[in-house]
């Protein structure tokens, strides 16, 4: 009960935030929003399950690509809605052939699905339409776009927590820990599967339809990058993606790191990124959410305390 | 298409393959005996290309000179990052799953560093000595030597490695861990001398074929990135942890781009190499040679 | 050698411009005047770098040098000194977006630098329009951007269509009947093809074959051996580096000698020249300006080679440097109430590197379309006749 109270109180405050009029820290905001949701969005299937999903970049785009065509034919929130359900139709057809891969096999076909895809609107775009690139004009305010972000992200947290408690939550991770042995129990395991991994497709879809517009052309190599699905494993894997803190704290600390490093280290950000990602990894192995820092404090508080006798 | 058309395609398929071979072997060793998927193992073959290429430069020399003392360097620093990393990591991992996602977050690490080392040291515009680039012609079958020199290098390096694994008993060894890492050790394989040994080897057949592309295209501190992928492919292609199955998901790989290009255009080739690779993983989901 | 520590000057000097900004903004400032903040993202990593870095920032760097050496920028007859803010953007759109929201909202700097590459401008344009700040941009080709009519926005490179309808005057002038073509897959390939197609066929030239390529591409020669094949007039390649090098170097390897071989973008970069070598002679591709053009011209090549020890490009680099000229004789007139000065830019005629410039909308009308050609280790211009600087060589022969 508490817990949902912080979290609505949350959500208003940041709601409030396009009214200091800071473009900037609203700008900020919005990044961090973003991959956040993307990284909650990722956890909710990866993280229980363990399959290594690289096609957030393949939602990513297909959102956006959603966005580019249906922008002034269909009212804002259709368009955003429109582009998750894309993601979601990808996901499933894509899910039903992959899901029955494991480890390195799913991560790199789920990423050459990506690619697929994105080299097939570049096809379809050249010779049906005669393009590669799209230009949007009558693109909405930056606060609806910030206001929509946070919506998705929003609904991404109570989502990943809603459906970690429901039955299908449960068997996802019986089947992280032992597929045949939650088959046998009388989970079916591949529809479990596909649910999880098209519900966590829908909000990278949706964020990439809300984001598109931000950058009033976008072509395939902007919104298809596959930097955007390399930066949400590295935020939710670095934050710990087993509990909803992770991914947030994760989005959070990346977002403002990377910032801070890149305004005031401009030459040597990009390699202290590097080494504090690898520190991470190796001494946090939960991620900065599983690990356990009160019994941390509590040793640097006993290790103390003996000091301060005589 | 005539004879000596087919036979350029199949020159120009296998010099492309060569290449995704050599970095595929690396990453497949990596990979195969210590579950580390290095997402960083082109930006190794990027260091390798620009060491040439820096020493071409200073002293004018040829290319080929300095491949062999880059590969120890870069062999020595494969050495150096597995004690300081990858030792740590394999010791605090719970199970292969976790040391995979675990090493592809250092593997993310060690690409930021390695990419903006490069670009602080030689910039981040291009670069580049073309080597041997003039024209070899048997009959009507035209070849730039310096292509036809990467495809000879690489089929010795791909041939001397097959060679070591089958025939000596260090190759048994490392066969043996591919196939039971517990029961390797068990039967008294000391993994810890071949696991690091294993990764600088990985880590100087980056580099080589590293040295090797300097002598054709232009470097860039982003050039490592797109063999990454192939290289991920073509061992997903030829079964993780099987080296002849990669040499022969490599040469398959690079054979169906260059005939997929001439016969439709340049732009098919990346739906063309992940078809290959959708097609096969959904026919074979454990990669084309399975056992 | 030479090369490699000029790259690395470079970026040392550009570490140095942003410390040097630092320490002004920190109270060492000994002049009266306050220092003129320019803001700007460019990209030192990612893909864009490589075209950033040889056509665009060496230029900025160069700009705050020059000024700064003869006093300060003229601010309606006051000096005042440029302090350089230039981040890296990782050829990331969205942090572009971003940082050049905190250049003009929170840090209000007085004037912004554009950032490199077409899609760059296209995000980063409407927002400097919404703010109110004018950008000068040397490095964007897009008829859809032009299209876009932001009052605030104007680009100094020739777009594709003058590009397009040079080129086949030129082709037409020299009795091409036949050509092949490829480009790459991206707005900028089928913008170019998209003008280049009917102005062929209103020339009576035939198109034998036309090829498209992606991103990245690493092996042309089954694409150029169809094409020699074709035995065609003239090769036109709608290319950007490095696609350029690997064209040029397997059409030798392979001995696709046409009358005429052309090349779009990076044709005009020195690398160019020192990566192919001999091969590059007769090479024609997109240019604008070189240094026997005039004594602007030699002025500032060779102040590019003192400072950043490495040529200018023969095309978006002039291009860069003179948006700005523009930049500062408009300060200089007007001062740096950005109204004015968006409404100056708008009307006056500019002289600068390339000649007399000016705006229709957002597009640069001054300076023509041009083609020119790798002659004896310079880049010639050939088209059209009143820009000359050489005869077109021809054909084209593989040394």
């Amino acid at each position: 009960m508490m817990r949902n109270i912080h979290f609505l109180i949350a959500v208003a405050l940041l709601a409030a935030l396009p009214a200091i009029e800071s473009p900037f820290i609203q700008s900020m905001a919005l990044t961090c929003l973003m991959f956040a949701g993307l990284a909650v969005s990722w956890s909710m299937f990866s993280g229980p399950t363990r399959y290594l999903s690289l096609a957030t970049s393949a939602f990513f785009g297909l959102g956006a690509y959603c966005t580019a065509w249906g922008l002034g034919k269909l009212p804002w929130p259709a368009v955003v809605m429109l582009g998750g359900c894309a993601a979601v139709v990808f996901a499933f057809a894509i899910g039903l052939i992959t899901l029955r891969l494991r480890g390195a096999y799913f991560a790199v076909i789920t990423y050459g699905l990506g690619e697929l895809v994105k080299h097939s609107i570049t096809h379809v775009e050249k010779t049906w339409f005669g393009t590669v690139g799209r230009v949007m004009t009558e693109t909405p305010s930056s606060a609806t776009v910030y206001w929509t972000v946070l919506a998705i992200a929003a609904l991404a947290v109570w989502t990943y927590v809603a459906f970690g408690r429901s039955r299908y939550g449960h068997a996802l991770r019986g089947i992280g820990m032992d597929e045949e042995r939650a088959a046998t129990l009388g989970v079916n395991p591949m529809r479990v599967k596909l649910i999880g991994f098209c519900l966590s497709a829908w909000f990278a879809g949706a964020l990439g339809a809300a984001m598109a517009v931000r950058w009033t052309y976008i072509d395939p190599h902007t919104v298809f990058n596959p930097f955007i699905v390399f930066q949400t494993v590295l935020i939710s894997m670095v934050g710990g993606p087993l509990t909803i803190g992770g991914p947030l704290i994760g989005a959070l600390a990346f977002s403002l790191l990377s910032e801070f490093l890149r305004l005031s280290l401009p030459y040597l950000y990009m390699i202290i990124l590097g080494v504090l990602l690898i520190v991470s990894v190796l001494y946090l192995p939960d991620g900065i959410a599983g690990y356990d820092w009160k019994r941390l404090w509590e040793k640097i508080t006993r290790r103390k305390a003996p000091e301060e006798k005589p | 298409m005539n004879f000596y058309l087919f036979i350029d395609l199949v020159v120009a398929g296998l010099v492309t393959g060569g290449i995704y071979a050599v970095v595929a072997l690396g990453l497949n060793l990596q990979y195969g005996l210590m579950r580390i998927m290095n997402i960083a193992h082109g930006e190794f073959l990027m260091l390798g290309a620009y060491f040439t290429y820096a020493l071409v430069k200073v002293t004018g020399a040829s290319p080929l000179w300095f491949i062999p003392p880059m590969m120890v360097a870069l062999f020595l620093l494969g050495l150096l990052l597995h004690r300081l990393i990858f030792r740590l990591l394999a010791a605090t991992s719970p199970n292969a799953e976790a040391m995979e996602a675990r090493s592809l977050i250092v593997g993310f690490g060690l690409m930021f560093i390695a990419q903006n080392v490069a670009q602080l040291i030689w910039g981040g515009g291009m670069s580049g000595q073309p080597y041997l680039d003039a024209p070899v012609t048997f009959g009507e079958v035209t070849v730039a030597a310096n292509r036809l020199l990467v495809l000879v290098v690489v089929a010795a390096a791909s041939l001397a490695l097959v060679l070591v694994l089958k025939k000596t008993l260090l190759g048994k060894a490392v066969r043996g861990m591919l196939q039971a890492p517990l029961g390797a050790m068990l039967v008294g394989i000391d993994t810890r001398t071949l696991h690091p040994a294993c990764f600088g080897l990985g880590l100087a057949l980056a580099g080589l074929a590293g040295g090797l592309l300097s002598m054709v295209y232009e470097l860039t501190p982003a050039m490592g990135e797109p063999y990454t992928i192939s290289a991920l492919i073509v061992i997903t292609l030829g079964g993780l942890g099987n080296i002849p199955g990669a040499i022969a998901g490599a040469i398959l790989l690079g054979l169906a781009e260059t005939f997929g290009m001439y016969f439709t255009s340049p732009s098919m080739k990346i739906l063309i190499s992940y078809g290959v690779l959708v097609g096969v993983l959904l026919l074979r989901p454990k990669g084309l040679f399975a056992r | 050698m030479q090369e490699k520590f000029a790259k690395r000057r470079t970026t040392l000097k550009a570490a140095l411009a942003v410390a040097w900004g630092l320490t002004f903004a920190s109270g060492f400032a000994l002049a009266d005047e306050p220092t003129v903040k320019v803001g700007y993202t460019q990209s030192r990593s990612g893909p864009f770098a490589a075209g950033s870095q040889t056509t665009q920032e060496p230029n900025y760097l160069l700009w705050a040098d020059h000024v700064n050496a003869s006093g300060g920028l003229n601010v309606q007859g006051k000096k005042r000194k440029i302090e350089l803010v230039g981040v890296d953007d990782r050829s990331d759109i969205e942090t572009m977006v971003r940082t050049y929201e905190k250049f003009m909202t929170t840090d209000k700097v007085d004037l912004v630098l554009p950032p490199w590459g077409t899609g760059a401008n296209f995000a980063v344009a409407p927002v400097a329009n919404k703010h109110g700040y004018p950008m000068v941009a040397p490095t964007a080709l897009s008829q859809k951007l032009v299209d876009m009519k932001l009052p605030y926005y104007f680009v100094t490179l020739q777009q594709p269509k003058p590009m397009m309808a040079a080129l086949v005057d030129m082709l037409a002038a020299n009795g091409v009947k036949t050509v092949v073509v490829t480009y790459m897959d991206d707005l900028f390939g089928l913008e170019n093809i998209g003008a280049l197609e009917p102005l062929l066929k209103e020339k009576n030239i035939q198109v034998l074959d036309k090829k498209s390529y992606p991103l990245g591409v690493k092996d042309l020669s089954p694409m150029l051996k169809g094409m020699k094949a074709a035995n065609p007039d003239a090769f036109i390649g709608i290319t950007y580096p490095p696609d350029n090098f690997l064209v040029t170097g397997q059409a030798k390897e392979i001995g696709f000698a046409p009358k005429i071989f052309y090349t779009a973008v990076g044709t005009a970069f020195p690398i160019y020249r020192e990566r192919m070598g001999k091969a590059s002679e007769g090479t024609m591709g997109m240019g604008s300006w070189n240094p026997k053009m005039s004594k602007a011209a030699k002025t500032y090549f060779d102040a590019h080679v003192a400072l950043n020890k490495k040529e200018p490009d023969r095309w978006a680099s002039a291009h860069a440097w003179a948006a700005l000229e523009i930049l500062q004789q408009t300060v200089e007139k007007v001062g740096l109430d950005r109204k004015a000065m968006r409404d100056h830019i708008a009307k006056t005629e500019f002289d600068t590197v390339l000649g007399k410039m000016k705006f229709n909308g957002t597009e640069e009308v001054g300076v023509p379309g041009m083609v020119g050609q790798w002659q004896n280790g310079e880049f010639e211009i050939v088209w059209p006749p009143a820009r000359a600087t050489a005869k077109a060589v021809m054909p084209k022969v593989w040394n």
